[in-house]
């Protein structure tokens, strides 16, 4: 049976964040917390091969205590367990630390044949975590993976990847690491029976002390500001004598004078 | 601990990161280095500005780009570079993330913009973060400092015909356990958005067939090229995967961005900022896009576009 691990974070809404136009300043307010996007696609990933391959899946994240809410998140949505790495000081992490933290956290600990990793966080879109995760377990990778298959009692997997010019198809031995796009599937949503089924699942935490030396962080961050957007934000009805007038300001900038002799 | 190393899967990325490098490099007073897979294009690297090229030893059949990770850390590991600039293609940014943890190192990864913090050889570099949404800002403690750097983020470097430089071949072995079973290419449809001057782009507003149609109409007579948003590419599987902008997407800086139907969420938004003027249409009055525009009309686009098209048509004489 295989063993998969498939690694999530609890992000915040960036849809919730606002920035105060004078000073870029971002405003976190309400902000709420999800599951990232492209991580939801990783947990459908695993729990399809749970369904069609009886794979064990186990939902890993590494977080501050506060984020105790993603566990039952996760588990709705089909893994078998959780494990839930955390410390008040996870907060921040680089991508180096994370990686760092969730070798350490799976290594001797977890029984896996296959990690499966979204492409990028939401927040950070770093699209580090997994391949360097992959490395610090010394165990091969693939980025980008569209469309994954397992043939049972085989002792890899072949995974389509989406480059920028064009697809490949990869033969990777287990064990192994993937990070997925959003496209290899749809993830579902829980239904109130598995909501509720969560509960019961078995979560594992993992605290700190138990990892030993965690290098880094390397990267300082220095500055975040609200990206400048100044832009006019002028409206024109949507009548013939609204476009004549929005064509004409299209003009005066002129940015349609191709085309024109 | 110097020197600035440059890595891209193609040579115009290579040409690309060269000119940030050369200026790095007169900078901190080092030398430019360049990676090359096939050493007849050494050259060319040194006359756009590199002072050696380093041409890697041949992939063996089979094996991906990425198998050059073990080769490009044990040459870090050598010669130990300051700073290693590698391309942001989806091969370029797993190489340069195994490579920073095998090296550890930081890497900042979309990076956006490169400064030296005034006079030390500390790189400040900055990348998006939050969807697009915000800015950041990081530095790298460790060496080399390391980043991914976007496809047309910088122009080529000038080409000087007369430069010399060193080439220096690499033996160390690449090595993978990963094993290409078959590719294929992308056929490239229309031209290249990036380099468009005017770009005309749909979201999900459009909903049918005869709505593309007249889309194409609008963008044949503006003289612009089609783009659309991720769910047009990658659900609807209406326009091809190259053409969809964004931060997962293309990045692109027309002077004219005309959006029909899109929503304007952040992560589109991020591909599209640089854009000179932006001109939506949507029939949600509260759609961001709105926030990111220049010029808006708020209405159906099955009523705006055709009357675009008359005007422009009109004006512009096509
Ligand atoms: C990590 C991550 C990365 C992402 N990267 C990208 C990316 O690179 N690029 C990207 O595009 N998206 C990206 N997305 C998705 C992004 O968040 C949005 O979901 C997407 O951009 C929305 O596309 P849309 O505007 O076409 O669709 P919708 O959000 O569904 O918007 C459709 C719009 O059309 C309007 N409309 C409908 N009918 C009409 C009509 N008849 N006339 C006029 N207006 C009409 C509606 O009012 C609405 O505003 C990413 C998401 C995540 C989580
Ligand atoms: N804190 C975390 N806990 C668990 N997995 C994570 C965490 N951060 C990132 N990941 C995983 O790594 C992927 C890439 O993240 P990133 O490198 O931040 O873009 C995510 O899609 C997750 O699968």
């Amino acid at each position: 049976m295989l063993n998969i691990i498939t690694c999530f974070k609890w992000v915040i809404d960036e849809a919730d964040i606002k920035a105060d136009a004078a000073t870029r300043k971002l405003l976190f307010g309400r902000a709420g917390y999800k599951i990232s996007a492209y991580d939801r696609h990783a947990i459908e990933e695993a729990v399809r091969f749970q369904e069609q391959h009886g794979a064990s899946v186990a939902a890993v994240t590494v977080a501050p205590p506060s984020a105790k809410k993603c566990l039952k998140d996760a588990l709705s949505r089909g893994p078998d367990s959780a494990c839930f790495v955390n410390d008040p000081s996870f907060l921040d992490l680089d991508p180096s630390q994370t990686s760092s933290i969730l070798a350490a956290a799976v290594r001797g600990r977890i029984k896996f044949d296959l990690i499966i990793c979204g492409e990028g966080s939401d927040d950070l879109y770093a699209q580090q975590v997994g391949p360097a995760l992959a490395e610090r377990l010394g165990i091969p990778c693939a980025t980008c993976v569209s469309k994954l298959t397992y043939a049972e009692d085989e002792k890899h997997i072949i995974a389509e990847r989406r480059l920028d010019d064009g697809m490949e198809t990869v033969l990777v031995p287990l064990p192994a690491l993937v990070s997925v796009l959003p496209g290899i599937n749809t993830p579902r949503i829980p239904t109130l029976k598995e909501v509720l089924g969560a509960a019961k699942k078995e979560i594992f935490n993992v605290a700190l002390e138990e990892l030993g030396d965690i290098p880094g962080p390397y990267l300082k961050t220095v500055e975040v500001v609200a990206a400048a957007m100044d832009r006019r934000g002028i409206r024109f009805s949507a009548d013939e004598e609204g476009v004549r007038s929005a064509v004409n300001a299209l003009f005066k900038e002129g940015v349609l004078s191709q085309g024109v002799l | 601990m110097d020197g600035i190393w440059i890595f891209a899967e193609r040579q115009e990325q290579t040409l690309e990161l060269l000119n940030p490098g050369r200026s790095l490099a007169d900078m901190m007073g080092v030398k430019l280095a360049a990676f090359a897979a096939d050493g007849g294009l050494a050259p060319e690297y040194i006359a756009h500005g590199a002072d050696e090229v380093f041409v890697l030893p041949p992939l063996l059949p089979g094996q991906p780009l990425e198998s050059y990770v073990a080769v490009l850390a044990d040459e870090a590991r050598k010669r130990t570079p300051g700073v290693f600039l590698i391309g942001a293609t989806p091969r370029g940014k797993e190489i340069a993330a195994r490579l920073a943890a095998r090296l550890n190192t930081g890497l900042c990864s979309g990076c956006t913009g490169l400064h030296l913090r005034d006079g030390s050889n500390v790189l400040e570099m900055e990348r998006l973060m939050f969807g697009g949404k915000a800015v950041q800002k990081v530095l790298c403690s460790a060496r080399p400092q390391m980043a991914t750097v976007l496809p047309g983020t910088f122009e080529p470097a000038v080409c000087l015909p007369d430069r010399k430089g060193v080439v220096v071949e690499v033996h160390s072995a690449s090595s993978s356990e990963v094993r290409i079973v078959s590719r294929s290419a992308r056929h490239r449809e229309g031209a290249d958005v990036t380099e468009a001057k005017i770009i005309v782009c749909v979201g999900r507003g459009v909903e049918s067939e005869e709505h593309m149609e007249r889309v194409r109409e609008l963008a044949r007579v503006v003289g612009g090229e089609i783009a659309c948003t991720r769910p047009i590419a990658e659900e609807c599987q209406w326009l091809p995967e190259e053409v969809y902008l964004g931060i997962s997407g293309k990045r692109v800086k027309p002077d004219l961005y005309i959006g029909l139907g899109v929503s304007g969420q952040i992560q589109h938004v991020a591909g599209i900022r640089e854009s000179k003027v932006i001109f939506a249409v949507n029939r949600d009055e509260n759609a961001p896009i709105f926030d990111a525009a220049d010029y808006g009309i708020v209405g159906d686009m099955c009523r705006v576009v055709p009357l675009l098209i008359d005007e422009l048509g009109r004006l512009l004489k096509v």
